[in-house]
């Protein structure tokens, strides 16, 4: 028989997999460790890319110049010079990556232990009707 | 205001009901705007600057993601860029791949939101992204909204700089990279324009969270109002050469849009807020319920008019009869009368 409490937690339930449940459900199923390791590991990644696409710029800025130069400068102090901004970049971004990715970890717990109240709750009807 | 509240339950009925049609169609119409206008500024290439290869492209992206509008608007700016010069597609990939690399990370969701910050930024009324974003997103909503003014402005340099590059020798590569470098870094407004947004963000993010109310009203007005002494310091800093009426009237627009936003969004009926205050084993707790103005949509009502049934007639459509349409037919030829609204 049909009930209609049920059905209409059902429909909620499947809505909200639907939307944001997809997403808060996917981030659910990694411990909290494990997921922020992962998207801060991603996010330097992006970010090492990224300083690397800038510096190629910076070069391309005043190519001549620079391979004019080249023999002049000192490499060394020149590669830590840049090594130090890379490390700056990457860390500054790391960290970034760490505060937004905790809190919406969080957020996607808080919002998990609302839809898995709501999964018991509809246990529980199952288990009345039988 | 009952009025307008029913119209409200209406609109979201409508959507509602046709949002398989709705939406792709919206789609449509953003994507084709986008893409023209990315034609209409720069259209160096002429194979791309066609309204079929616009149409088709938009017609795409109708059934696409919405970051799929997003890329197919960059591969447009590119190639237009390429043919102007090898060097400056060079630039503005290098400079599409950072934002994706940083705005990816943080906002993939969000690029409906660069797309519109860059075409507000065109028809000079950006000031309506970060209230909106503020009142209807996140802090990281200012992540898009930045990404979409390096966009305009890396377009609007290369707009401006496209007669001295086509002056330019070919063989002075270093000097047309330089030159685009040059024009985006040493631009003051775009600078100004990502801390202004950025800040307006976070404030009447800030600020429509907060226990208070009118809340959003107050969130809005505030950001309004910051965002424009921010842009008027900066132009007084830097000389960005703005226009203050201009963004005067850009933040009054930007509240009026905020304010459609908030009708949408978060109507609510301060006079009857309630304050209760409860306990349980661990906690006090002391809450502030305001409620939402609701009505429910008129419906219409569906009336069964069932009238007697003469031998050999039957209902036909068209023909108004006072409630049925009744035409004869033959006897021998059974039909059931057709229901009139």
């Amino acid at each position: 028989m049909l009930n209609e409490d049920r059905i209409i937690l059902m429909t909620k339930m499947a809505s909200y997999e639907e939307k944001e449940g997809k997403k808060y459900v996917a981030i659910g199923s990694y411990f909290r460790s494990d997921y922020i390791t992962i998207q801060v590991l991603k996010s330097v990644l992006s970010a090492a890319l990224a300083f690397i696409i800038v510096f190629a710029l910076f070069i391309l800025y005043d190519f001549e110049g620079f391979m004019q130069d080249i023999y002049k400068i000192d490499l060394i102090g020149f590669a830590l010079n840049v090594l130090t901004w890379f490390g700056v970049t990457v860390v500054g971004y790391g960290v970034l990556a760490y505060i937004v990715y905790s809190y919406r970890y969080a957020k996607a717990k808080k919002s998990l232990k609302c839809y898995y109240h709501n999964l018991k709750k509809l246990n529980s009807l199952y288990n009345q009707q039988q | 205001m009952t009025t307008l509240l029913e119209f409200r339950e209406k609109v979201k009925l409508f959507f509602s009901r046709n949002e398989t049609f709705i939406l792709p169609i919206i789609r449509f119409l953003l994507a084709f705007w986008v893409f023209a206008t990315v034609n209409g500024r720069l259209g160096y290439m002429g194979k791309v600057d066609n309204v079929a290869i616009v149409l088709i492209a938009a017609l795409a992206c109708s059934f696409l993601p919405n970051g799929c509008m997003l890329l197919i608007a960059a591969v447009f700016s590119l190639l237009h860029m390429y043919a102007m010069s090898m060097e400056v597609a060079l630039v503005g990939l290098c400079v599409y791949l950072v934002l994706f690399l940083v705005f990816y990370r943080f906002s993939s969701k969000d690029s409906l939101v660069v797309m519109l910050t860059a075409l507000l930024c065109v028809i000079k009324l950006p000031y309506i992204m970060p209230i909106a974003m503020g009142l209807v997103g996140t802090p990281i909503s200012a992540v898009a909204i930045g990404c979409g003014v390096i966009i305009y402005q890396l377009l609007q340099t290369v707009v401006s700089c496209a007669p001295t590059i086509a002056t330019m020798d070919e063989a002075d590569a270093s000097g047309k990279i330089r030159l685009i470098i040059d024009g985006l870094l040493d631009n003051k407004e775009m600078l100004v324009m990502i801390t202004a947004f950025a800040i307006t963000v976070i404030v009447v993010y800030l600020l429509r969270r907060m226990a208070i109310d009118y809340c959003w009203s107050i969130a809005m007005v505030s950001g309004a109002m910051i965002n424009l002494v921010i842009l008027l310091i900066g132009d007084l800093l830097y000389d960005t050469k703005m226009s203050v009426l201009s963004a005067i009237l850009g933040s009054l627009v930007a509240i009026l849009v905020a304010k459609v936003i908030e009708f949408f969004r978060f109507c609510v009926d301060y006079s009857r807020t309630e304050k209760v205050q409860f306990e349980d084993d661990e906690y006090y707790y002391y809450v502030k319920a305001v409620p939402k103005m609701m009505v429910t949509a008129s419906t219409k009502t569906v009336k069964k008019i069932n009238p007697q049934r003469r031998a050999g007639t039957t209902a036909q459509r068209g023909v108004n009869t006072g409630s049925v349409a009744v035409r004869t037919t033959p006897a021998n030829k059974k039909e059931d009368y057709e229901e009139l609204f």
